[in-house]
């Protein structure tokens, strides 16, 4: 092979890879902006990351915005300033269904590709929704729940129960505690003696849990909507870990690495999760092809359940990295 | 014509006024006194005020200015204090992340934005905190979202100060807020571009700290250094040049419309901005009037106030000057039984006081008067009486009668002439006051008279110690009925001889007469009586009993005092002393 084949031949690969690794080039450069429900909730960090990496992969510009803690106005202001910025499409987590329809619909008036992701906004004439069938996530939960009183032999007696949310006015959580009491009712007797309400935020909910178990030591179930208290180690939870020791009986919605490490603890007795990570690439995919070559997605895109019960536990714990931010 | 008229007018007002009476006299003095100075006073103060008061606006306004300056630079040089960051980190592992298309930086975005979401409620205002990166890419606490960086980089290096930060804007923040932005470079790896932390600081809290009114319509704004305003309480004029900016300051400006208005500036060290505040002329001015006005009524006021303290106080000083002038001229017209009812301590109840016992003390004197003439006219009566008794009478004409059938003409010549003079002597020519020769001559014919009636049982002698004595004066008939007592109830009651003796001496400026006799006498208690009822001491019920020397010893006393009268010292058996003590009266006072 001559010098010169070889040159050409070393040029071409080079500039293979070039072009391979480098994100394509579109003539507008596309801004599309991610809209949390919090910075500071850890949840949304598998979805942040995946969609940096597709959007370098698709040559789009991404934002990530939201407040740190949820704060429903500061949403709408967020969303009105994208707006005004003239953003190409926004994808957000809606927890006030009712408060950002409007806003929503603002910009979609203004030429932008609205869609949401993890907690939708039905009425408000979004593209698509991404992420889980939350009545389905919560009859699943309940489920899981019936197994493990039934395997304890307590199915006949009356067990109190607490729920904890984020918000009552966030649609999809409350979808999960719809399936989940349908699920439960008739199988199992759970007496709910209370919902709490942490406002989306892993401080207030470490809180709220710690004081409820504190002065309702006797209560028996608890069902996390959704995972803000296990972003800490068990240590951090003194009075949960002492009344779950005691045989109490926890199950929750999404599914992470302390979270596992909890349930491994014996903390938690069975969770199901979410695979944000696809909602963050799979979505902002869906948004970019739309607005590029105008395919319209599906209304609703379902990325799937996941259970961690005794027999994927340790598995589990391999494929999931720990998010480190606590 | 009118202006003899009008003459005739402002003539009868001022008689009207009755200028020359106390009373007004007092008002003009009070109202000169008070208002005088008032006036002067509040002319002066006025002055002094208005001077001060406008200096003071002056000086206030710069006050306040500068305490926003100082408060301004507080503020930034926390904000300052906030963006300077030693080498982080979790900002330098995002970096080189970023730097090498690494996308699992999760641990580190969450840190910083904990970490920038933490500084945000560090200060009040600061609406955003932030790391802008040379991609264009911004790492807030509100997210991740894009820049515009070249436009960005250059406004940075436009407003850069000595010290290294820049303030930017005013503009609007990534949630279209109203912000100006103080940049600092953050002290990224060497390998690295520039990183920038930019501190987002809401416009509010620049009107929070510049929220002071001086007037009504009067406010304050802040300018950079070229005239740009950044903060101005009318929205519109942010971002705009300052039509008042000259030559890199603000100072009165005249003319172009814009007369009367007056900026005090303080100059903001940090920030490099000037914080204006523009006030009014007229509102300065109107709230000097107001002022002014508003002691122009307190001078006003007082001015009545003194005119009506004036008023009352001359009324109140002059009405009993006044009552007490009515009275005496009531007294003048011989009403003397008015009375002043005098209220207080003053002069002028004192006065009114002296006026009642004046008015008093001459009431007395007058019924003193009344009452020795009275007691002279009953005397003379009283002696008349006893002169014409007829056997008084009978007896000396029959003893004439007597003398001249004995053919003692010579004696009964002597009686008649001495009864002749008896008699005159006696009315003395109806004058009250007699010299005392005339009543020793007087007394000495009586004695006479009554010698040779009673068949010369008693022997009489006259001694007038000193002569001078005889040409002074003394009421009339005041010695004979002392004599009469001493022949009646001492020499004819003892039975036997007896003799009177009549002293005249002189003691100082008074005169003493002693009726000595050698008679009867008085027992002491009678003497004791006779004694206190001459000295006031035990009051009589019938006016007869001891009528002659009473009335003798009263007189002397009216004319003379309490201290002058009649004393009587007596021995049974022995005889009895009448002594008399007169003032020496040296002129006749009825002339």
């Amino acid at each position: 092979m001559s010098l010169f084949v070889r040159r050409s031949l070393a040029l071409s690969l080079m500039l293979f890879l070039v072009l391979y690794l480098s994100p394509p080039l579109y003539a507008e450069e596309l801004t599309i902006a991610f809209l949390p429900r919090g910075l500071g909730n850890p949840i949304f960090l598998d979805a942040f990351e995946a969609a940096q990496k597709k959007a370098f992969e698709l040559g789009v510009r991404l934002e990530w915005v939201a407040p740190f803690d949820f704060d429903g106005d500061v949403q709408i202001e967020i969303i009105e300033s994208l707006i005004d910025r003239d953003v190409d499409g926004i994808i957000a987590s809606v927890n006030d269904e009712e408060a950002v329809s409007e806003v929503i619909g603002k910009a979609l008036d203004a030429g932008i590709a609205v869609a949401t992701f993890d907690a939708d906004c039905p009425g408000s004439g979004r593209l698509f929704h991404i992420g889980i069938n939350n009545y389905a996530a919560g009859v699943e939960i309940g489920k899981a729940l019936v197994d493990v009183i039934k395997a304890r032999g307590l199915q006949e007696e009356q067990l109190d129960t607490m729920i904890m949310t984020g918000y009552r006015e966030a649609l999809n959580l409350e979808e999960r505690i719809r399936g989940f009491l349908e699920a439960t009712d008739g199988e199992i007797n759970l007496n709910i003696q209370a919902i709490l309400e942490n406002e989306d935020t892993v401080e207030k909910s470490i809180i709220l849990l710690e004081d409820y178990v504190r002065v309702n030591p006797e209560v028996e179930v608890i069902f996390f909507v959704g995972g803000w208290p296990f972003y800490v180690p068990g240590e951090a939870l003194p009075n949960f870990q002492k009344w779950a020791q005691g045989g109490g009986i926890a199950v929750g919605i999404d599914l992470f690495y302390d979270a596992l490490l909890l349930q491994k603890e014996g903390l938690i007795q069975y969770l199901i999760g979410q695979d944000m990570a696809t909602m963050g690439s799979l979505g902002l995919e869906l948004l970019v092809n739309y607005l590029r070559f105008g395919e319209v997605p599906p209304e609703f895109v379902e990325t799937g359940l996941e259970h961690a019960n005794e027999d994927n536990l340790d598995r589990l714990l391999q494929i999931h990295k720990p998010w480190l931010v606590k | 014509m009118s202006s003899f008229r009008s003459q005739r007018l402002w003539k009868r007002l001022f008689r009207k006024m009755e200028i020359h009476t106390i009373r007004t006299k007092l008002i003009i003095s009070f109202l000169l006194i008070a208002l005088v100075p008032l006036v002067i006073m509040g002319v002066f103060s006025y002055k002094v005020y208005f001077g001060s008061l406008t200096k003071k606006t002056a000086q206030y306004s710069l006050e306040v200015v500068n305490r926003m300056a100082r408060d301004l630079d507080e503020y930034f040089l926390d904000i300052e204090a906030v963006l300077t960051k030693e080498q982080d980190f979790y900002i330098d592992q995002f970096i080189k992340l970023a730097h090498a298309r690494d996308f699992n930086n999760r641990k580190y975005t969450f840190r910083i934005w904990e970490d920038l979401n933490n500084l945000s409620r560090v200060k009040p205002g600061l609406e955003e905190i932030g790391l802008v990166f040379s991609n264009g890419n911004c790492l807030s606490n509100y997210g991740l979202y894009s820049v515009d960086y070249e436009s960005f980089y250059r406004q940075v290096q436009e407003a850069v100060l000595p010290r290294g930060v820049a303030l930017l804007g005013p503009g609007t923040n990534f949630l279209n807020k109203d912000v100006v932005c103080m940049v600092r470079p953050y002290p990224s790896p060497a390998w690295a571009d520039e990183v920038f932390l930019v501190a987002g600081i809401d416009l509010e809290r620049l009107a929070m700290i510049t929220n002071v009114k001086l007037g009504k319509n009067s406010y304050i704004f802040l300018a950079d250094s070229r005239g740009k305003i950044i903060y101005h309480p009318q929205f519109e004029a942010i971002g705009s040049i300052s039509p008042y900016y000259e030559q890199g300051q603000y100072g009165k400006i005249a003319g172009n419309g814009n007369n009367g208005l007056f900026f005090t500036t303080a100059y903001s060290e940090v920030t490099g901005w000037s914080v204006v505040s523009v006030a009014y002329a007229e509102e300065v001015e109107a709230e000097l009037a107001a002022i002014r006005n508003f002691t122009l009524v307190v001078i006003g006021l007082i001015f009545l106030g003194v005119i009506l303290l004036a008023v009352y106080l001359s009324h109140s000083l002059s009405r009993p000057i006044q009552e007490l002038q009515d009275f005496t001229q009531r007294a003048a017209d011989n009403e003397l039984s008015v009375h002043i009812e005098a209220k207080g301590k003053d002069e002028i109840a004192q006065l009114a006081h002296s006026f009642n016992k004046m008015i008093s003390q001459i009431q007395e004197l007058m019924s003193e008067n009344v009452e020795e003439q009275k007691l002279l006219r009953k005397l003379e009566m009283e002696s008349l009486d006893n002169q014409i008794k007829p056997h008084f009478i009978y007896n000396t004409l029959d003893l004439i009668i007597g003398q001249l059938e004995s053919n003692n003409t010579s004696q009964a010549s002597y009686l008649i002439e001495a009864l002749g003079n008896f008699f005159r002597l006696s009315l003395s020519k109806g004058r009250e006051i007699v010299p005392i020769a005339s009543e020793v001559e007087h007394v000495r014919n009586y004695l006479f008279i009554q010698q040779l009636r009673h068949g010369e049982e008693y022997q009489y002698e006259i001694v007038i110690e000193d002569p001078s004595i005889l040409e002074n004066y003394i009421p009339r008939l005041l010695l004979q009925p002392l004599v009469e007592n001493a022949i009646y109830h001492g020499i004819l009651r003892a039975q036997r001889e007896g003799k009177i003796v009549i002293t005249a001496y002189r003691v100082d400026e008074d005169i003493i007469f002693e009726i000595r006799d050698d008679g009867e006498g008085i027992g002491p208690e009678k003497l004791q009586d006779l004694n206190e009822v001459l000295r006031g001491v035990r009051q009589l019920e019938n006016e007869k009993e001891y009528f002659g020397l009473r009335n003798v010893n009263k007189r002397a006393q009216l004319m003379f005092g309490e201290k002058y009268g009649v004393f009587l010292t007596s021995k049974v058996n022995e005889g009895t002393t009448a002594t008399l003590k007169i003032r020496a009266v040296e002129e006749d006072p009825s002339l």
